[in-house]
């Protein structure tokens, strides 16, 4: 039984959307609609899921003292800042008792973070987390500088959540990316070094896109470019067609064998 | 911890404060917080060389920089997630109250039972949370991979194949004799003279063929089939090389930017 | 040291040699025939249900006027004119008023700008107290969808209480148009199904009052059908892909002995696993960053399924990041399964997967450092990638963990081809899970799929010698069989 519900409910589901796709009537389409919307509002209960995990594997990163365990706690605290920030906003221009609390309130995580990690001083670090949590409610009471927004997204428009947004997310995001530029040149690099038929025919290729636009060559020029055209136009719609049909083929196999339950892999029996 | 890194630790925090006090300073003239967005700026500044760092190895700012990304990350995507699926997409079919509340436009089309179906599911899907509930977490997976296993296998059938098997339909023979001087004009490898054109969709057409060929599982590639794939592979190669070659351009001007926030916006050199 | 100096310079040196280049067009109108005399009306005007769709569309088709083209050629466009009942030509202003209301009673209302369409709403109610507005809300509410119950009622009711309104326009030259309305009832768009529609086409000159009327067609109505014949091409190829499928697999169980060609990338899976076992490193396992509803992840977790299997019986460690939620719960399920069939249930723990974050560079950033710091044997990247690829795969090279790779993304292949020490191109991947298992089901299907291969190189021989002749000799039926391949989207 509890093996074999899902495996029909895959395949009732699958056949279902392939029938669909036959039938233009409002019926089946309003039936599509609804399913791609159940998706994703079961996506919505997973994603306390994965904070979830994702708290309790850096905690535990930290009770086992992992290699850079101390570094998971900035990984918690960012995650609480940045949340609070997402649902609390300014009524005005004055900021009020907004970073005392931010403080306590962060306190208060570290402290039920070392209860869970500590051998013997639990009561004490809930204690004091329970104190700043009194110190959290004071402050959310009697000060009316700024509030909480569950109701509308004022969060996400808030000083707060905008200035980390622009400098950290944005500043990291961009470098992690222009990171790529290094390595793509080590990468071609060892592509260098590897001497084999394979590994030639892709680093000339590389080479002559590459050197395209570069007005070095004199004369060559302008048959670089010319070439590099070719290339991308000719071999590679070629190679491009071979790959997309036999992915396509591959999916389509994959997705059959899923719907028909040959293949239960994804649920962990093969 | 060795001398050499407190030397290195403290020499990045005099920095970081003296950028941070003059920073505030060249923002002073302006009215509004300062002292927080010159802290802003530095901090993005520092993160930003912090991630380059990771260039040379791994070090504690790439540690500071990685786990606080992760942290924030998670929690900016939640927070967007809880406005754009929970609020815009569960709330309005759930109850009219809550949409209210949300002021959300509710669907009145949508207050049925049928939305609480998905909701069950996702319910579901939280009993892996506990130890001996966690089987019945299958189903909601097993209808999020049956209904996208049916919508793929129709989507990939459809793009990937058999449209791409009506695009291989392109002239071999030429359209129009003209006689053996047009034929032979134009011989460049961008002109669109005849001779080249028919050149061109030959390759096209045995690249996709030999292609194809390369990716035959289930018959031994020998002979004049293993002719076939490795013409095939090849290809496949000379692709991948010029496809390599195209994205360098692209990952550097990424870096470029990187390079004018870090003399611009932080150094304001250029 | 020298290396990356190398490259650095290397890449300062590109990242000054990039050119942007752009060009304007423009486009010059064309001028409109000029003539003050009326032209001739369009003729044979049918309407018609419009074919392969839900409904909600009606398709119209004319003979073009003699005065377009031809004759005085006078005729710049033609317009396309529905009677449409007053019921319906009153809804929006109704919904106006609703959306006022609800305004209104809603927090946050503050009155509208003076002159405006609100204010002249604002006006009529102004003096009600939040009860009554509450009240002539729900009635207006009633009212409206009692009048888009009543809309097929209305046009039934032709040609009384209603006017001709424009619904389509088309250019000279045209002899067909298509009237397409939503199913969307609280849009204005909406075409009820099953009402009686009447139709005429202007034939319009460059001056629009010069027009001439065709004669009035209807009535038609609209209404979804149950199979888009556009798309009888996919259904052959479910049908004839199926049936193949279900032979092979069948075929297999019966036990047929079924060839595999050697693949080096899964054949180097068990040899890394050994490998991590002796050195008494990790293996990562990296599912990429596509969802679960991704036929690549999928395919990745039957791939993680085998690994994690052969991971329990070598007792070795495995870390498994993941960069979306619902990819973690499968994700888990198959390794918590592969540690159960492998005997080793004890030594499951549900932190072999974990989440990390949902933000590309912030996932690869802790992957990256997870390489750095637990040094895995093996890395296995198999999945959907996407810019990450080359970030991943290069770190783990310099961390020197044998990869193995394994995407669709044709974009991402070249990148784990020069960082990797096996890579599996496209299909590969697919057909990766079918090896690892050495199933003859699994075996039965891959060779279901080579078939379906031979068939494409028949079927693009054939489609090309067909259209290749019929260019050639003037075939019409062979461009058909070519247009049966045209799939309509």
């Amino acid at each position: 039984m509890k093996r074999q519900i899902p495996v029909v409910l895959v395949g009732l589901f699958g056949l279902f959307m392939i029938f669909q796709y036959f039938v233009p009537h409002e019926s089946s389409e309003w039936i599509y609609e609804f399913l791609l919307d159940w998706t994703i509002i079961i996506g919505i209960f997973a994603m306390a899921l994965g904070l979830w995990s994702l708290y309790r594997v850096s905690v535990e990163k930290i009770r086992t003292r992992k290699p850079a365990w101390g570094y998971n706690y900035l990984t918690l605290v960012g995650l609480f800042t940045m949340m609070l920030f997402g649902f609390t906003s300014q009524n005005g221009e004055a900021w009020g008792w907004f970073f005392p609390f931010m403080v306590a309130a962060n306190l208060t995580l570290v402290m039920i973070i070392q209860a869970s990690v500590t051998k013997g001083h639990r009561g004490l670090f809930l204690g004091t987390a329970g104190v700043c949590l009194a110190v959290c409610i004071v402050i959310i009471i009697f000060d009316d500088t700024w509030g909480f927004h569950f109701e509308t997204a004022e969060g996400l428009q808030s000083t707060m959540f905008r200035a980390f947004f622009d400098n950290i997310l944005i500043p990291i995001f961009a470098t992690m990316f222009s990171l790529l530029a290094f390595f793509i040149a080590s990468a071609a690099y060892r592509a260098f070094r590897a001497r084999n038929v394979m590994a030639t025919l892709l680093l000339l290729a590389a080479l002559i896109v590459m050197l395209r636009f570069n007005p070095y060559f004199g004369p060559l020029s302008p048959y670089m470019s010319k070439a590099s055209n070719w290339l991308m136009n000719v071999p590679n719609l070629a190679a491009q067609r071979a790959i997309i049909i036999g992915v396509g083929l591959g999916i389509v196999a994959t997705a059959l064998k899923v719907i028909l339950g040959i293949e239960r892999g994804y649920m962990g029996k093969g | 911890m060795k001398k050499s890194t407190l030397i290195v630790m403290a020499v990045v925090v005099v920095l970081f404060l003296l950028s941070w006090v003059l920073k505030a300073s060249a923002l002073q003239p302006e009215q509004g917080s300062y002292i927080l967005r010159g802290f802003l700026v530095t901090f993005a500044a520092f993160l930003t060389l912090a991630v380059m760092s990771f260039l040379y190895q791994d070090n504690p700012f790439y540690k500071f920089a990685e786990h606080l990304f992760v942290g924030v990350s998670a929690a900016f995507w939640m927070c967007m997630g809880f406005w754009t699926t929970i609020v815009q997409n569960l709330i309005p079919r759930l109850s009219t109250s809550l949409a209210d509340y949300f002021m959300v436009p509710q669907r009145p089309e949508g207050l049925n039972l049928f939305f609480y179906t998905p909701v069950i599911l996702g319910i579901l899907l939280l009993m892996r949370l506990s130890p001996r509930g966690g089987w019945i977490s299958r189903w909601p997976l097993a209808f999020i991979v049956g209904t996208t296993a049916g919508l793929n296998f129709i989507r990939y059938l459809r793009s990937d194949f058999i449209k791409q098997i009506s695009s291989t339909f392109v002239p071999l023979l030429g359209t129009q004799w003209e006689g053996i001087g047009p034929f032979l004009s134009n011989l460049d490898l961008s002109a669109s003279g005849q001779l080249v054109l028919l050149l061109s969709n030959w390759v096209v057409f045995l690249g996709v063929f030999t292609g194809l060929i390369y990716f035959f599982f289930s018959k031994e590639h020998k002979g004049a089939f293993g002719v076939g794939s490795r013409v095939g592979i090849w290809i496949l190669m000379i692709t991948f090389g010029a496809s390599f070659g195209y994205t360098v351009m692209g990952r550097i001007s990424l870096l470029v930017g990187r390079i004018t926030f870090l003399f611009g916006t932080w150094l304001e050199l250029i | 040291m020298k290396l990356k100096l190398f490259v650095v310079s290397l890449v300062v040196l590109l990242s000054f040699s990039i050119a942007f280049a752009q060009e304007d067009t423009l486009t010059v109108p064309p001028i409109p025939p000029d003539s003050a005399l009326l032209p001739a009306a369009v003729t044979g005007l049918v309407a018609k249900d419009t074919d392969n769709d839900h409904g909600h569309a009606i398709t119209l088709k004319w003979q073009p006027s003699a005065d377009d083209g031809a004759g005085r050629q006078s005729v710049a466009m033609y317009e396309v004119f529905r009677w449409v009942p007053d019921l319906m030509t009153r809804i929006p202003a109704l919904r106006d008023t609703l959306e006022y209301l609800k305004l209104r009673t809603g927090d946050g209302w503050s009155p509208p700008e003076p002159g405006s369409r609100t204010d002249s709403i604002h006006n009529v109610f102004a003096s009600l107290d939040d009860a009554q507005l509450e009240e002539r809300k729900e009635s207006l509410e009633q009212t409206i969808s009692q009048a888009i119950r009543d809309l097929p009622a209305a046009h039934a009711a032709y040609p009384e209480d209603g006017d001709w309104q424009q619904v389509a326009v088309a250019p000279a030259g045209s002899a067909t148009a298509a009237d397409v309305g939503t199913k969307e009832k609280d849009t204005p768009d909406y075409l009820p199904d099953y009402s009686d529609f009447y139709y005429r086409v202007d034939a319009v000159t460059a001056d629009p009052a010069i027009r001439t009327a065709s004669e009035i067609v209807g009535p038609v109505q609209s209404y979804g059908q149950w199979f888009n014949k556009g798309r009888l091409a996919v259904s052959v190829f479910v049908l004839i892909f199926g049936l193949l499928t279900i032979f092979f697999v069948q075929h297999a169980r019966r036990g047929a002995d079924l060839y595999v060609r050697p693949m080096a990338g899964i054949e180097a899976v068990d040899d890394a696993i050994g490998r991590a076992t002796e050195m008494g490193r990790p293996i990562l396992y990296v599912l990429g960053l596509g969802t679960a509803d991704m036929i690549a992840t999928i395919a990745s977790f039957t791939i993680l399924g085998r690994v994690a299997r052969r991971v329990a019986e070598y007792q070795t460690k495995l870390i498994v990041p993941a960069y979306e939620p619902v990819v973690m719960a499968v994700a888990q399920e198959v390794v918590k399964t592969a540690y159960y069939d492998a005997g080793r249930p004890d030594d499951y723990d549900e932190d072999i997967v974990f989440f990390v974050t949902s933000l590309q560079f912030a996932y690869v950033a802790a992957v990256n450092g997870l390489m750095l710091r637990e040094l895995p044997a093996t890395n296995v990247y198999m999945g959907k990638f996407f810019a990450e690829s080359l970030l991943l795969a290069e770190t783990g090279a310099v961390a020197g963990s044998i990869q193995i790779a394994g995407t669709d993304e044709i974009a991402q292949i070249p990148f784990f081809i020069v960082a990797c020490d096996y890579t599996l191109i496209g299909e590969e991947l697919y057909a990766a899970s079918a090896y690892l298992g050495r199933e003859p089901i699994l075996l039965g299907s891959l060779k279901a799929q080579d078939w379906a291969k031979a068939g494409v190189i028949a079927l693009a021989v054939a489609g090309l010698a067909l259209s290749n002749l019929a260019v050639a000799y003037d075939w019409s039926w062979a461009s058909s069989i070519v247009d049966f391949f045209r799939v309509v989207d």
